[in-house]
């Protein structure tokens, strides 16, 4: 059985009736059992996952209306609800919690015939960028399993780039989707902000996160878009995307396009092996007809800083609920005073989360806020400002999607600013709202490395079309698990 | 500069006890030092605005019945009623 297939191929030969749902979902099942003990993307696997498939075949054989997923295997990041199913956020704070409706992503995949076969790892309630951070222990790069694999959607990346499943949804807090996309060779999109329903996503800073796809092919992220995107009025902050469809024209090209390369993002402290596929990248757009040209984006030096406090001032909000009484697991309250009772209860947030709300408490309060929380907002007003600007002037901008390569496991774990700084080229998207994507472009000394373009908000339609421009030079190999 | 008193009181109104006391202070006095950087920006005389949402554009306010069965799912419940933990 050819696992490698993309999500169009996929459609095409189930379609076709050279495919039955289930053998597909069979053998992705077996291979989950077969690499996950070495992986370690999934949190559970479903195990009706293969009678779901059979329903689908059932479906098609009857001449009955089938979904365009037509029983495709998908992982779904185990911070968005799928009903009746643990969500535990790879947390133990929410170990046993079972989800009592879906998230609107889900329900719409549902509808499509998704068939998901389980909830993949990532950084405990999205917050980290390697999966280190999961209270289950973290996932491994399929490219070299001693390295990490991206994160927070570490388990959706490797999901996908190990061929356990066709494709996956993360969420993109400041580059969860695209970082580990960037560390795993796969694509990953992060769309503009509202493109996609957040009702059922587990809320970690809700005003910049979104869901995004996590694909083999620039293609099949489109096909997921025309699934997922639109108006949701369980949330208000989803947009009219005018069921625009993502795939038509995807293949029209760039040519007269003009791209900006923004220079805070190939400086100090990139590694010599990302620049020069940045330099290759470039090469390939000009190659295409495109204008590319440096440009200057001075917020970006304190995007991270404003990134990280406006983080830890939503999380702080955001996880306050989870004081063992309206969430939580049997502790009994016996001897404890109210306040102590909680303070106990919270213990089982891992260290990361724990760090991060007493930055949340610390930054917005009385006091601090002026010094902190508020000049991260005026940075990330400031910051839109600038890219807004830039957008007169290019159609697309470029840059790494990581300016390192991945790093070893444990290498980084006890130095969160050097953690922070990982982020740098990714969370300006979450910040302007503006849509974003990784492409697989090289691989250094058996790592992968990610090329990411930015469009203008609600220009995700055109950003593909670059992206796609640029997956059609690259060759990678196969993943060597 | 912060102290780490600060930063221990902020962690008891936040309601978080940690066993790594030390240690959790020294990292996220790192991280706050870190955010530092902002004063470099030059922002001070930005504007930022919040987004207001109308009225019109919200969910009508309309009682959606939870699924019955839900409450299968908790361990402590009688008929209808669900025991919370009793606190002093």
């Amino acid at each position: 059985m050819n696992l490698k297939l993309s999500a169009l191929e996929f459609v095409n030969e189930v379609k076709n009736g050279n495919l039955s749902a289930e053998d597909f979902v069979s053998a992705t099942i077996e291979r989950i059992k077969k690499i996950d003990g070495t992986l370690h993307a999934f949190l559970n696997v479903n195990k009706k996952a293969v009678e779901q498939a059979q329903l689908v075949d059932k479906k098609i054989k009857s001449g009955k209306k089938v979904g365009s997923c037509f029983g495709m295997p998908l992982s779904v990041k185990d911070n968005i609800c799928i009903k009746h199913s643990k969500t535990t956020c790879a947390s133990k704070m929410l170990e046993n919690f079972i989800a009592p409706y879906d998230a609107t992503v889900i329900s719409k995949l549902k509808e499509q015939d998704a068939v998901f076969v389980g909830k993949v790892n990532l950084d405990e309630f999205a917050m980290g960028l390697t999966t280190e951070f999961s209270a289950y222990g973290p996932s491994k790069n399929p490219w070299n399993p001693d390295y990490v694999p991206g994160g927070s959607s570490g388990g959706s990346a490797v999901s996908v780039s190990a061929f356990e499943c066709v494709a996956s949804l993360g969420s993109d807090t400041g580059g969860s989707v695209r970082n580990p996309a960037s560390f795993c060779s796969v694509v990953g999109f992060k769309p503009t902000y509202g493109l996609i329903s957040r009702y059922g996503l587990i809320s970690y800073a809700n005003s910049i996160e979104q869901i995004g796809p996590i694909t083999r092919t620039v293609k099949d992220t489109a096909f997921f878009l025309n699934i997922l995107s639109g108006l949701d009025p369980n949330d208000n902050t989803t947009i009219n995307s005018g069921n625009q469809d993502f795939l038509d024209g995807i293949e029209l090209g760039i040519e007269g396009k003009k791209i900006g390369i923004i220079q805070e993002m190939i400086g100090e402290g990139i590694d010599p092996a990302v620049l020069s596929a940045t330099n290759e990248a470039v090469s390939k757009l000009e190659g295409f007809g495109a204008k590319c040209e440096t440009i200057s984006i001075d917020m970006v030096k304190y995007s991270v800083a404003s990134y990280y406090t406006i983080t830890a001032t939503e999380a702080g909000s955001n996880l306050a609920r989870y004081d063992n009484l309206r969430y939580g697991y049997d502790f009994p309250v016996e001897g404890f005073e109210f306040n102590s009772y909680i303070s106990k209860a919270r213990t089982k947030f891992g260290p990361e989360v724990i760090r991060r709300m007493i930055l949340g408490g610390f930054v917005p309060s009385s006091g601090h806020a002026g010094k902190y929380f508020l000049k991260a907002l005026k940075v990330k007003s400031k910051l839109t400002k600038e890219v807004l600007e830039a957008f007169k002037k290019y159609d697309y901008l470029v840059a790494p999607t990581v300016p390192i390569l991945p790093f070893k496991i444990g290498e980084k774990i006890d130095d969160p600013v050097a953690l922070f700084l990982v982020d740098i080229n990714t969370v300006l998207a979450n910040l302007t709202g503006v849509p974003s994507i990784s492409v697989p472009f090289s691989i250094s000394n058996g790592l992968p490395i990610g090329i990411q373009l930015l469009a203008k908000p609600n220009d995700d339609k055109s950003l593909l079309k670059a992206a796609y421009s640029l997956e059609s030079t690259v060759k990678l190999p196969d993943v060597p698990i | 500069m912060v102290t780490e008193e600060e930063i221990e009181q902020v962690s008891k109104l936040m309601k978080i006890d940690v066993h790594d006391h030390k240690e959790f202070v020294e990292k996220v006095h790192s991280m706050i030092n870190y955010f530092d950087i902002l004063d470099s920006a030059g922002v001070e005389d930005e504007e930022f605005t919040i987004k207001d949402l109308p009225l019109s554009c919200l969910r009508s306010d309309k009682h959606i019945p939870y699924e019955e069965k839900l409450i299968e799912l908790l361990k402590n419940y009688k008929g209808t009623f669900v025991r919370a933990p009793k606190m002093v």
